[in-house]
């Protein structure tokens, strides 16, 4: 029996690694995912802003009972399946582009979009810099997470009368993805060092852009279709080498996995079952690691002490999307009342709105009370809308009606100039 | 008297009433049924999250449809069935004023008190904008 003991190799290496530490971890880590599902379910809200919370509360009890470390937000595991739980999410983001919607509406979607980025953009970075007194890296950070949009927050609105069909509809939902496209590029290029690297890289989106689209329908004619899940591995192959490289160039790899989606939207776009695949991959394991981390580094306290900076960013980044999107839904001709919720809608952005904010204190560029108040200012924006909307509901084809337009039918469509 | 009667469906045991009643005032004066099941998008929406959503809403109602299909085309009345997406409230008065519907009937279900915050009480958002009679059935 002892000869056998000693010739029994260890399944796990033990030197400084406690394996039952990281299993009771992801325990714990799991059923606060699992919980955040439930409170989602019962509440109605969407599972990433439950997360969020959840991340928030566990890491205030779990402070005040263990200690502000055993929540474990900064173990290399756990960091690395919050990473790739927001490199793919960015990646199915940017592969709900219609390309064909976008081929027709280009001009007046990236007008509409540059406008809808650029003025919250430029208004909350300036809001950081001259009135909250932040630094200018800091307040450029502020910028990039208060100018998202959300596609899909639209998209609903959209498919509610089927406006997603009508010029209009198309213009709005293609100028989301410019003003998300905004947010990445700002992210991945405003922080980054102008160097060698940074030429390799974007020498390397270009070939990703030229060759993916080409590639990857042949790799998955030849190799798709199989439980082993070849395309799933292809794209996170891709996915992750093109990470490395942006770390390796200083900048953030969620501007290539958007990029990465956007140019696949034509192909793995359309694959609805390769897309639900990846989707219980990704809202299966992975984001509730990342969602909940991001949560874990908001300050509650800091917040209740000082809410000064999360209310001005908050009001800055509606009145600036107010500024740049209300006259696109008015030159449509869209009753007032419905103009404004179309914009107020518009302001949320949930997933690049805390990507922005937690790259900003990955990388030092702001503080955990800067970070809280952009998160909260972030939550708050996908918050206040639906609030105001229930609060003062009126069917909103009614208020079509009264202004003179037909209530059964979208409005009519209008080429913008 | 009614022509055309629009129920809005859920699934649930006060909608299953409803049912019950919409298809009787049906057989009685001879009007098409229309079933309108409304997929409605989380509050506080997330992105990608959001597409997803919508896609297994709109398949679970679709489901939800096919018994109900059965059990009209059994009781041997003209109806038609449609999924919706949006605010329920809002979709049930524009698939009415969209059918031209002489009555919608609704079935009532109790909301904790965060939903009728968050929510509001849909029977009575409906009964107050609906352009046509609204029977609400407990």
């Amino acid at each position: 029996m002892l000869v056998a003991a000693r010739s029994r190799r260890r399944l796990w290496p033990t030197r400084g690694f406690d394996v039952g530490e990281v299993w009771g971890l992801a325990a714990l880590w799991v059923g606060l995912a699992l919980l955040a599902t439930l409170v989602s379910i019962w509440l109605r809200i969407a599972t990433a802003l439950s997360e969020i919370a959840v991340g928030t509360i566990a890491q205030l009890l779990i402070g005040v009972l263990v200690g502000t470390a055993a929540l474990g937000a900064d173990q290399p595991w756990v960091t690395f399946l919050a990473g790739t739980g927001a490199i793919l999410l960015t990646f199915l983001a940017g592969a709900e582009l219609d390309p064909e919607v976008f081929r027709r509406k280009w001009k007046e979607a990236t007008a509409v979009g540059l406008i809808s980025f650029f003025v919250p953009f430029l208004g909350c970075a300036a809001a950081a810099r001259y009135l909250l007194g932040w630094d200018p890296m800091a307040s450029w950070l502020a910028g990039i997470a208060m100018s998202t949009t959300s596609v899909a927050v639209v998209y609903a609105v959209m498919l509610e009368f089927g406006f997603n069909v009508t010029d209009y509809g198309k213009t709005v939902l293609a100028a989301c993805f410019i003003t998300d496209l905004g947010t990445v590029v700002a992210l991945g290029l405003i922080f980054a060092p102008f160097t060698y690297k940074t030429l390799v890289f974007a020498a390397a989106n270009a070939v990703m852009f030229i060759a993916l689209p080409r590639v990857t329908p042949r790799f998955f004619r030849r190799f798709g279709g199989r439980p082993s899940e070849p395309e799933a591995k292809f794209l996170l192959l891709g996915l992750f080498g093109m990470g490395a490289l942006a770390v390796w160039a200083d900048s953030e790899p969620v501007l290539p996995a958007y990029l990465m989606g956007m140019v696949l939207a034509g192909t793995v776009g359309k694959d609805h079952v390769l897309i639900r695949r990846l989707r219980t991959l990704t809202f299966g394991l992975l984001t509730p690691f990342y969602f909940i981390r991001a949560g874990s580094f908001v300050s509650v306290p800091v917040l209740i002490a000082a809410p000064g900076a999360f209310l001005l960013m908050l009001v800055v980044k509606v009145t600036a999307k107010i500024a740049g999107v209300y006259p696109v839904t008015k030159a449509f001709k869209a009753p007032n009342k419905e103009a404004m919720y179309t914009t107020l809608l518009m302001s949320t952005g949930l997933t690049f709105g805390t990507i922005s904010a937690l790259f900003g204190l990955s990388h030092e560029v702001i503080d955990q009370a800067q970070y809280s108040a952009l998160v909260a200012a972030v939550i708050a924006s996908a918050v206040l809308p639906t609030l105001i909307a229930n609060a003062f509901f009126m069917p909103r084809h009614l208020l079509r009606k009264a202004h003179g337009a037909e209530a059964s039918t979208p409005a009519p469509a209008e080429e913008m100039k | 008297m009614f022509q055309r009667i629009l129920l809005a469906y859920d699934g649930s045991e006060p909608a299953q009433k409803a049912y019950g009643v919409a298809a009787d005032l049906a057989r009685k004066y001879g009007a098409e049924l229309f079933v309108l099941t409304v997929a409605r998008p989380p509050e506080f929406a997330e992105d990608v999250e959001t597409e997803a959503i919508i896609e297994n809403s709109r398949d679970y109602h679709e489901r939800l449809l096919v018994p109900l299909r059965e059990r009209a085309a059994k009781d041997g009345l003209r109806a038609r069935f449609e999924v919706a997406i949006g605010h329920p409230a809002e979709q049930i008065i524009y698939g009415a004023d969209s059918a031209q519907a002489d009555l919608i009937v609704v079935g009532h279900r109790g909301k904790t008190l965060f939903q009728r915050l968050l929510l509001g009480s849909i029977s009575k958002q409906v009964i107050q904008y609906a352009n046509c009679p609204v029977l609400v059935v407990r």
